[in-house]
């Protein structure tokens, strides 16, 4: 295994594809340190660049856009106050007051080197366990398949924060879009209505971008209230003050304890599907805070809060990429746009992508291995960039952003159907967001519909006892995590009955 | 008894998916499989209409407190998302039309102005050149460089 990854980080280095993954890196970091602009954002602004890639390329810009846009987001966080992206929400809450006590610096570079260090961390795992539960799923015969993913959809429709029934409809849209058009068995049209605009099914990627990427910045551009956007006190264009390297990397290994438990903590979230960044920041946040022995520090301007939160974020990337490689589903929506771009170069993903496609395999643990350097390079080289960048303006990057939306789906096909999709589903997203329905559900049932569908068929095929779901072991086991994470939500809301005001959608 | 937002909502998915139901009943099905094409889109389908209808229940039994502090929440600029997406739709009807180099123009020019007019000379300028760096750079590592085709013109042939 040593060997083959050796050979994939010999790979890597060529400049064939360092050099798209030192671009995907860059561009992720200045996404990620965007505010508006989250990880899932910037990794569809790349996709169109990589279409004309060889795959492995392309996958590497990709992989270097989700670990970039995992660190930027702490930029945004220690000097504006807000994350950058969702992924470094918990990072504001300690990096901000720490910047603001006069040590930008400090807030700023705990939470690089513990994004490096997770994320290294975090790399351990995902080249030696991958193939360990990619053997597991090998296993799975289809029942186990459906269980799995109805595990899946109701484990994220009973995580989101708004109510359950929403979680639960929302997944149930994204598996009517994947029903339209014709049927994966036998090729029969569903509910086109004669028409030959829906006659294909909506091709996946329009409609993933044009979900999120519509329902964010319209979001976004929501909140431009004055005719040149509000002035946020912030500390953009500070100078950092003077502070050793050595330093704060000693300040992270005095806490080797913090450091490993945060890495876990975001393997773990990264594993679980459709959950992200967000999630693994704010609950290694929680975890430091309850094992401190000072937890009255914290949210004052703690070291402890910027590393776990940086080492979670990044290390929750190595736990997405797992659950992609070893089961084919995507850990969340930037492996899910990973996905839809391996299913345009002919790559399967499932259990078996690790041994059927080594190169590429091994070729993306390079590529994520060596995304961390790459990106302690950009921000050494261009931290006084990255501090000014976080000021740029929405109504300069929301066209440029759009533009980049429309390339991405008009060239998947050449076709301008693509962008119709886009638009229609622009419009569909955003308005869902506006009635309260998480959108991550959502996603998950689109990315999964046709799997379970396909699993689900050739279960009955083999054998119609619908029994059989519940009394093989694995599956059954499934099924009954499954009902019961929705019988813990639906506990959960009964005792929180809390008004939901008005929430930033996560995306 | 009054109905909000989440039961309208509520009452449309119903309304879809009862229709959608209805028409899964009525697709073929196929000598070789033990299913047919309309099983699968029909659990889904019963699955959406129940949880539509249980929000709308939900909805109308939940109604009375809900006393949202508008004050409280930032103002929100729906203006210019209608505005702004309309900006969308016609770049859209556009690119067939005018080409990706045309239109990137016109669209990211008119966004900018609609998302904050520009007050002085360098503003304007800074707008102008956003918009055509934006499809120059573009349609050149896009077209040259990555070999990704743009949409050509109908009118222009550009």
């Amino acid at each position: 295994m040593l060997d083959l990854l050796a050979n994939g980080l010999v790979n890597i280095a060529q400049w064939k594809y360092l050099l798209p993954l030192f671009a995907g890196t860059f561009i992720g970091v200045i996404g990620g340190a965007l505010p508006g602009v989250t990880i899932t954002m910037t990794v569809i602004v790349v996709l169109p660049f990589t279409y004309g890639l060889d795959p492995l390329a392309g996958l590497a810009a990709m992989t270097g856009v989700y670990v970039g846009g995992s660190t930027g987001g702490l930029i945004a966080a220690c000097l504006l106050g807000i994350p950058g992206s969702p992924a470094s929400i918990a990072t504001t809450f300690d990096g901000f007051p720490m910047a603001r006590n006069g040590e930008p610096g400090r807030a700023i570079w705990l939470g690089v080197w513990a994004s490096v260090w997770g994320g290294l961390l975090g790399a351990l795992f995902l080249v030696f366990l991958t193939g360990p539960l990619a053997a597991i799923a090998l296993e799975f015969g289809p029942w186990e398949y459906f269980s799995l993913f109805v595990l899946a959809m109701a484990m994220v429709a009973g995580l989101t924060e708004a109510s359950l029934l929403k979680g639960l409809l929302s997944t149930a849209i994204g598996l009517l879009i994947t029903v339209v058009g014709h049927d994966p068995i036998g090729s029969v049209p569903r509910f086109t209505f004669g028409s030959e605009f829906v006659g294909g099914g909506f091709p996946f990627l329009p409609v993933l971008i044009g979900v999120f990427a519509f329902a964010q910045i319209m979001t976004d551009l929501e909140k431009l209230n004055g005719p040149r956007g509000q002035p946020v006190p912030s500390l953009v264009g500070v100078k950092l003050e003077r502070f050793s390297h050595l330093g704060v990397n000693l300040e992270i290994f005095k806490r080797p304890f913090l450091l490993a438990w945060s890495t876990i903590v975001g393997l773990i979230i990264g594993i679980l599907p459709a959950i992200g960044g967000s999630a693994s920041s704010v609950m290694a946040y929680d975890q430091a805070r309850k094992f401190s022995k000072t937890p009255e520090r914290f949210g004052k301007g703690h070291p402890e809060g910027i590393i776990a939160s940086e080492a979670s974020n990044n290390a929750n990337v190595s736990g997405s990429l797992m659950t992609i490689m070893a089961f084919g589903i995507p850990g969340d929506a930037v492996t899910a746009v990973m996905l839809g771009a391996m299913t345009i170069h002919g790559i399967q993903s499932g259990p078996l992508f690790i041994s059927q496609n080594p190169d590429i395999a091994y070729g993306i643990y390079a590529a994520y291995i060596l995304a961390h350097p790459c990106m302690l390079l950009i921000c050494i080289a261009l931290m006084p960039l990255m501090l000014r960048v976080t000021s740029v303006r929405m109504a300069v990057l929301a066209p440029v952003v759009l533009v980049l939306c429309v390339v991405g789906a008009y060239a998947l096909n050449n076709t301008m159907q693509s962008v119709y999709v886009l638009l229609l589903f622009g419009v569909i997203g955003y308005v869902l967001v506006k009635l309260g329905f998480p959108l991550a559900p959502l996603i998950l049932g689109l990315i999964l519909g046709d799997q379970i569908e396909i699993n689900l068929v050739r279960a009955i095929m083999t054998d119609p006892s619908p029994w059989l779901f519940l009394t093989r072991p694995i599956s059954g086991g499934l099924l009954v995590a499954a009902a019961l994470s929705v019988a813990l939500a639906i506990w959960q809301h009964l005792r929180h009955q809390k008004r939901v005001a008005e929430e930033e959608p996560d995306f | 008894m009054s109905i909000g937002r989440d039961g309208i909502a509520g009452l449309v998915l119903l309304a879809i998916s009862l229709v959608l139901l209805v028409k899964s009943f009525q697709l073929p099905s196929l000598p070789i499989v033990p299913v047919g094409p309309g099983f699968y889109p029909a659990i889904v389908l019963s699955f959406m209409a129940v949880a539509s209808a249980l929000l709308v229940l939900q909805d109308i039994l939940k109604r009375a407190p809900v006393t949202v502090e508008a004050g409280e929440l930032p103002r929100r600029n729906y203006r210019l998302v209608v505005i702004a997406f309309a900006i969308v739709g016609l770049y859209v009807m556009l690119l067939p039309l005018l080409g990706f180099r045309l239109a990137t123009v016109l669209f990211v020019g008119l966004l900018q102005v609609a998302l904050g007019q520009p007050r002085t000379i360098r503003q304007s300028i800074v707008l102008a050149a956003i918009a055509l760096g934006t499809a120059m750079a573009s349609y050149f590592v896009f077209e040259r460089y990555l070999l990704v085709l743009l949409p050509r013109g109908a009118w222009t042939g550009f």
